[in-house]
């Protein structure tokens, strides 16, 4: 599926429904509280995420609770050409820095994800066991090398492709100028890739949208 | 150097971009996918938006009538004392959307929060015709009614006693209560309920609902006693209590002529009721029935 991207109807695809966001904007704006849980089921899969992948741990839900509520106050002064999801993730961000630097709890990621793979196991019971194996030590090697990166670099590789983000949305999202997104992902990539001499990709690993 | 704007393949990695979408995805493995996370969302959506019920936290543009508009007044000098240079921008933003949405101001500012009504201003809702009022069902006493609901219904005296009393559930412990009336062969309805109710019924009009005055004075300050008539047919939604008996869900039926007002009393600590009165069409006849409950206090 083709995606238009179009300032005035931008539409989301997210978790499988669609929504066209100016128009809801436009709605609550109008009054319409209830309109914002549209907006609230197509981008809480994603909020989730970068709340996990910025370091929030058990607090994450409450963290996107928080950011959707301060999105909604601050609704009003949203910008009618941007897009709507990396505004938010911005706000999820913010949060999930306040929260952590609040508590003093901030782990590594590596450390958090330690954490997730105890309380669940992350690879389905049916994987060949060697497979979930190799696979759990490569996740174990990406999130280490992740780790090493400086945090611009690490923020960039986040929202562009841990969170899926397409260029301009990872500049929105960081506040960043777009060639200073390319110019730091490629310098992240290229960080990334020596940090990971062994690094073998999967088998037919190629995934698309 | 070219770089594509997608998944360019890497020197030394070639499935690194791929390799960390896949870690990305990951993280989501804790909600189990499918139908949790479908149940995530909704979990996060009642919670989302039951906070911003229990904060009140106002619509995100402009909000409700004169004093919103003080208060924001107010705070705006506040600010501008603080910050003056960022001050010619800001309103800059605030006058584009002052000039670019001029219906959705007027149903903001004129007719957002009245009792416990929200109105909306919808030109594209067209309500089915042939509507009537419906009646209230099974009957209890006045007392009953009282009791059940935590505050004494007030009957006004121009439509005399009630032939018909129900109770209902509503959001957050309130209660409504209805008071029912045969008239020639259709039904006269008067809705009462505590007006802090948040959201109770929500109307979609086409047209803007006519300012009405109880106590007959306009004044700069606005309206005394102020009333709403609607005129025209208008869809509305309303909370009912669900099957499991604590589940509210709205529904949304064409409401004739409706007058809206409010009233200090019921023994409500404080507060005030909101009434809806249908299914009378003269105007006059509707101010009068506000009037006769104005009248005995």
């Amino acid at each position: 599926m083709r995606l238009r991207r179009c300032n005035k109807s931008v539409r989301t695809r997210e978790g499988g429904r669609i929504v066209d966001e100016a128009a809801v904007i436009a709605r609550v704006r109008a009054g319409e509280p209830e309109a914002y849980a549209e907006l609230v089921r197509a981008h809480t899969g994603i909020a989730l995420r970068a709340a996990a992948a910025l370091g929030a741990g058990a607090d994450a839900e409450d963290v996107v609770q928080q950011a959707f509520v301060k999105a909604y106050c601050a609704l009003g002064r949203f910008r009618d050409d941007a897009a709507f999801k990396p505004w938010l993730l911005s706000i999820v961000a913010n949060e999930t820095r306040n929260t952590v630097r609040t508590a003093a709890r901030q782990r590594t990621l590596a450390g958090r994800e330690a954490a997730f793979a105890e309380a669940e196991p992350l690879i389905p019971e049916s994987a060949d066991p060697a497979v979930a194996t190799l696979e759990t030590e490569r996740r174990a090697a990406l999130l280490s090398a992740l780790e090493q990166l400086s945090e611009e670099h690490r923020l960039v590789v986040t929202y562009r492709y841990l969170l899926e983000m397409d260029e301009p949305e990872t500049a929105q999202a960081l506040g960043w100028p777009r060639g200073t997104v390319k110019s730091r992902l490629n310098r992240a990539l290229k960080k990334l890739g020596r940090l990971l001499p062994d690094f073998r990709p999967r088998e037919g690993g190629d995934e698309c949208e | 150097m070219s770089v594509s704007d997608g998944r360019e393949p890497h020197e030394g990695a070639p499935r690194l971009p791929d390799e960390l979408r896949a870690l990305g995805r990951s993280l989501d493995a804790r909600g189990g996918g499918g139908s949790g996370a479908a149940a995530g969302s909704e979990s996060m959506v009642e919670r989302v938006l039951a906070q911003i019920l229990a904060e009140q936290i106002p619509v995100p543009v402009q909000e409700a009538g004169p004093t919103g508009v003080r208060a924001r007044l107010h705070a705006v000098r506040r600010w501008m004392r603080r910050r003056r240079r960022a001050l010619v921008a800001a309103l800059c933003g605030l006058l584009t959307v002052l000039v670019l949405t001029p219906p959705v101001r007027a149903a903001v500012f004129d007719w957002f929060g009245f009792g416990g009504v929200e109105v909306r201003y919808d030109p594209s809702a067209v309500p089915s015709a042939g509507a009537s009022v419906p009646g209230c069902g099974r009957s209890v006493t006045l007392a009953q009614a009282g009791r059940r609901a935590g505050f004494e219904p007030l009957v006004p005296d121009a439509l005399g006693v009630p032939d018909a009393v129900t109770v209902t559930g509503e959001p957050r412990g309130r209660f409504l209560v209805s008071l029912c009336w045969r008239e020639g062969g259709h039904t006269v309805r008067v809705d009462e309920y505590p007006a802090r109710l948040d959201i109770g019924f929500v109307k979609t009009v086409r047209e803007p609902p006519e300012w009405l005055s109880l106590g007959g004075t306009v004044s700069p300050d606005g309206i005394q006693d102020p009333a709403l008539w609607f005129a025209r047919p208008h869809l509305l939604s309303f909370w009912l209590v669900g099957a499991d008996g604590d589940r509210y869900t709205r529904e949304e039926r064409t409401a004739g002529p409706t007058l809206l007002w409010t009233h200090a009393g019921g023994g409500v600590p404080g507060g005030d009721l909101t009434f809806r009165l249908e299914g009378v069409g003269s105007k006059r006849r509707a101010l009068e029935i506000a009037q006769s409950l104005e009248q005995r206090q």
